[in-house]
């Protein structure tokens, strides 16, 4: 009998040291990077020789006073306002298309769901390159050039439309697997019942889904977050650019003069403020952990990123 | 069962070729370098890799602000090429490089020119048209791209750096980025090195700019204090200060001339560069039209970039 | 099922957005197809250089994809069957690497390759573990262990525990249980998702961006080499270079939709 229990101990330890394998490569990862927040002499030297106007005051701080630096607030806040519109385009669209590919019969279906999911592992670049292509060449440069408005390298339409593509994809997943898990009969017996199908849709099968369209929600709002080639390649950094470059609604959300905050990370980092950089990235990093950590909360059935 | 023996089997055969990959006989240096400088040291390494067979080299492509960061932290690197002398000196303040000698250790020289998209719609003709109302800039970042600190020079020297500044519509963190936003029409101009622009030859205008605000840019080399393998090391930087190297930077358009008058600020003082930026034209002339003849006094040594890009309808082979 | 019936406004509204949607989509894939034009398809899909790439792609892709494997199927059937206390958190702070953006955590990779145990190795063998192919190994492992934990647990939670639960009365060992019970079960899961995460390995480029260095042929992988070569003006390369990659992404996806069947994990 402890014969079997011991067997069945060590059998646990095997695989509970797998995860814990993981779990201390991520910590490891992240925690052991805590000490390139900190200031190097080496480093502030570097910044009295490179006098680009930056002020060196905050940079010389702490994980480069981030928390003091206007830039840093209205990268977030535009990060934020983007990702949010983004998430409220991916919901009205996606879900009735989720709604239309899980229930009815639309020619090339098998097709269509193979599209979508090879688009989640799709690299950034090729999506960054595809939109660049697609907006700057053909048909649609005509049109920008009608409309006297260019796409690429612009906040509003560009930074939508790069962090839109991916988003949509992965909420649509999500609220696709929804809709396949709830049953149709319940909608056939509401219609038979004499109801039409909007109505059908809306009180009865939207309140089962309830949980699962949260879920996509959160997803697509954190993809969103974690777009950085697309961001990138469509759009770049505005940080430099004149404050007459933008809209007055722009510097009315505050949102001039700053970049996404991936890309960010990244400009940062290629410009040697390493700390700042990586002060931004473990702002991304905790707003990332909490929104996995309400995604298991919710029990989001182990939908995949 | 069998799938897991499989998979056993599959990770032992990879760990086994992950090992004898790290125990290769070769020496491999690392080569710190801007992204400008890709297509020519790519020619550079294959012509020095045939000669020493034992050799190898790995680029590390950073932006040019990161190069210092990236060096002090890892403390690895064989050679150091950036974008721009400053950077280098910032090195050599730091005690990366042991010796350098500034007269002897440049390899070549960036030469700005004015780029702008095919058919030049804005019909920029000298710097002075860049302050013109409406005209869509692109300028370069000074953090991270050396052609940064070179926008700021030459049009503050024009005394018109505010009014681009407001015509400023790309902050373009690498000099590249400013090459293809101009491909794709996204700007109407901006001043690149002459490197970059012989890139993009089907693409673009190439507009030579008057002497008293081309910009002569030193491309320095070094080989860093920490380097594994100092004597290759050496002995690539040697290579690229030869005759030969420097021809072989002359076929991707940086200007090897010895001497080449400039100010103190680095613009230029005479015409040295001048049969260097007829040939760049030249060569933009051929790509787009057939019928125009590809010699050596039309294009000089870009004969090369000239027919690897005619291969092709769309840019860039 | 009838499109035309009472209420026809809503089903009309589901299937325009997805017309749209999708013919938006499509036209973003294909445009690369449109501008390069078929003669200079052809022509960059004949030079050595693209097929270097690719080669680089598949076996990096390859070897990540069996050690995410070794490490990710133990993990995920832990994850799945094991109650512990604060397991959220735990499986919280395992998928932090994927839920970010790879940029950031290859900003993390880089400094941890700069201190121990990778100095280490650095120092003692004389290579350069972050700049040449293992850094590429090293990016790859990280963004797919996890995911690959997360994919098995899912092809886990499918299999009901009453098959162990009915093995053990029998008498078995748990780890007979587990290899001839439950590995088997999880035959198609396990598959489709070796399948996904080669795929998603494979296109792991953000990651290589601040610490891989970029040696041609050794560690630009494909996504990698697009964005180096964007930065070189060269289009053709990297308009042809896309349209490799979108066809490896849906092949990859269609292959595991075809073996993996009915996995219901993706």
């Amino acid at each position: 009998m402890s014969g079997e229990r011991h067997s069945r101990k060590i059998f646990n330890a095997f695989f509970y040291s797998f995860a814990g394998f993981l779990f201390l490569y991520s910590a490891y990862l992240f925690l052991s990077n805590l000490d390139q927040l900190f200031v190097t002499e080496a480093a502030v030297k570097t910044r009295e020789i490179t006098n680009w106007g930056e002020d060196r005051e905050i940079l010389n701080q702490f994980a480069g006073g981030f928390w003091k630096d206007p830039y840093f607030w209205k990268s977030l806040n535009l990060t934020l306002v983007i990702t949010l519109i983004t998430t409220l385009i991916a919901t009205l669209l996606g879900i009735p298309t989720a709604y239309a590919l899980s229930r009815y019969r639309i020619p090339g279906k098998s097709m269509v769901e193979i599209f979508f999911s090879s688009l989640m592992v799709m690299p950034g670049s090729v999506i960054g390159i595809c939109l660049i292509v697609m907006f700057n060449y053909g048909p649609l440069w005509d049109l920008q050039n009608l409309l006297g408005f260019k796409f690429a390298h612009s906040i509003f339409p560009g930074m939508v439309i790069a962090s839109l593509v991916l988003s949509f994809a992965f909420g649509m997943s999500a609220w696709k697997a929804t809709f396949d898990s709830v049953n149709p009969r319940f909608e056939q017996v509401a219609r038979s019942l004499g109801s039409n199908r909007w109505r059908a849709f809306k009180t009865i099968t939207f309140p089962l889904a309830k949980s699962g369209i949260v879920t996509g929600i959160i997803l697509a709002w954190t993809r969103a977050m974690a777009e950085f080639s697309a961001v990138l390649f469509f759009c770049g950094t505005f940080r430099e650019l004149p404050a007459s470059r933008f809209s007055d609604f722009t510097k009315f959300l505050q949102m001039d003069q700053a970049d996404w905050v991936s890309v960010a990370v990244w400009a940062q980092v290629e410009f040697g403020n390493i700390e700042y950089g990586f002060a931004l990235a473990f702002v991304l990093v905790f707003i990332g952990g909490i929104s996995v950590y309400v995604m298991h909360r919710i029990g989001a059935k182990g939908y995949v990123w | 069962m069998k799938m897991i023996k499989n998979l056993v089997v599959f990770l032992v055969i990879s760990s086994f070729f992950l090992v004898t990959h790290a125990y290769g006989v070769e020496k491999r240096l690392l080569f710190h370098a801007g992204l400008g400088q890709r297509a020519a040291l790519n020619e550079i390494k294959a012509v020095f890799e045939k000669r020493h067979p034992d050799i190898k080299v790995n680029f590390s492509y950073k932006g040019s602000g990161y190069f210092i960061a990236d060096i002090t932290r890892s403390r690895q690197g064989d050679l150091f090429m950036p974008g721009e002398e400053f950077y280098l000196m910032q090195a050599v303040e730091r005690g990366f490089l042991t010796d350098y000698e500034p007269k002897t250790d440049i390899p070549a020289y960036f030469v700005t020119v004015i780029i702008t998209p095919k058919g030049n719609p804005k019909n920029i003709k000298k710097i002075e048209d860049f302050a013109k109302p409406g005209v869509r800039v692109g300028l370069g970042n000074p953090r991270s791209c050396a052609i940064g600190i070179w926008h700021q020079k030459t049009f503050k020297k024009a005394g018109i750096w505010d009014k681009v500044k407001e015509n400023a519509t790309l902050s373009a963190k690498c000099i590249p980025e400013l090459g293809n936003a101009t491909q794709h029409r996204a700007i109407d101009a901006t001043i690149v090195w002459a490197t970059t622009a012989v890139l993009y030859l089907r693409d673009v205008e190439i507009i030579p700019i008057e002497h008293k605000y081309r910009g002569i840019i030193r491309l320095p080399v070094g080989v860093l204090k920490f380097a594994r393998y100092r004597e290759e090391a050496q002995g690539l930087m040697d290579f690229i200060l030869s005759e030969e190297g420097r021809a072989i930077f002359h076929k991707h358009a940086y200007a090897v001339n010895p001497v080449i008058p400039v100010d103190k600020q680095g613009f230029c003082l005479d015409g040295t560069t001048d049969q260097d930026m007829e040939y760049l034209v030249n060569s933009a002339k051929a790509v787009k039209d057939e019928s125009f003849p590809v010699t050596k006094e039309t294009v000089g040594d870009l004969a090369g970039e000239v027919l690897r890009q005619k291969k092709t309808t769309r840019a860039g082979d | 099922m009838d499109l035309r019936s009472r209420g026809g406004w809503w089903p009309a509204l589901c299937i325009g957005i997805t017309g749209i949607i999708l013919a938006v989509y499509i036209l973003l894939v294909t445009s690369n197809w449109i501008y390069l034009g078929l003669h200079d398809t052809l022509y960059f899909f004949s030079k050595s250089r693209m097929w270097e790439r690719f080669w680089l792609t598949v076996w990096t892709a390859t070897v990540s994809m069996s050690f995410s494997l070794l490490i990710g199927i133990p993990a995920g059937y832990a994850l799945s069957r094991f109650r512990f206390p604060c397991r959220y958190l735990f499986a919280s702070i395992i998928d932090l690497p994927i839920v970010v953006s790879p940029a950031v955590v290859g900003a993390f990779l880089f400094g941890i390759t700069t201190r121990f145990p990778f100095d280490w190795i650095s120092e003692y063998y004389g290579i350069y573990i972050g700049r040449n192919v293992y850094g590429v190994l090293l990016v790859q492992f990280t963004v797919t262990a996890a995911f690959c934990a997360r994919l098995m647990k899912a092809s886990f939670d499918m299999i009901p525990t009453r098959f162990e639960a009915v093995s053990h009365s029998l008498g078995a060992s748990p780890s007979r249980t587990f290899f001839k019970v439950v590995l088997p079960m999880a035959k198609n899961g396990i598959i489709a998702s070796m399948i996904v995460v080669w795929a998603r390995a494979a296109a792991e480029w953000e990651g290589l961006m601040l610490f891989v260095g970029a040696t041609e042929g050794k560690t630009d992988i494909m996504p990698f080499a697009i964005y180096l070569d964007w930065n070189g003006g060269m289009m053709g390369w990297v308009t042809s270079m896309s349209i490799v990659c979108i066809l490896m992404a849906i092949s990859a996806i269609s292959a595991m939709k075809i073996i993996g069947g009915k996995s219901n994990v993706w």
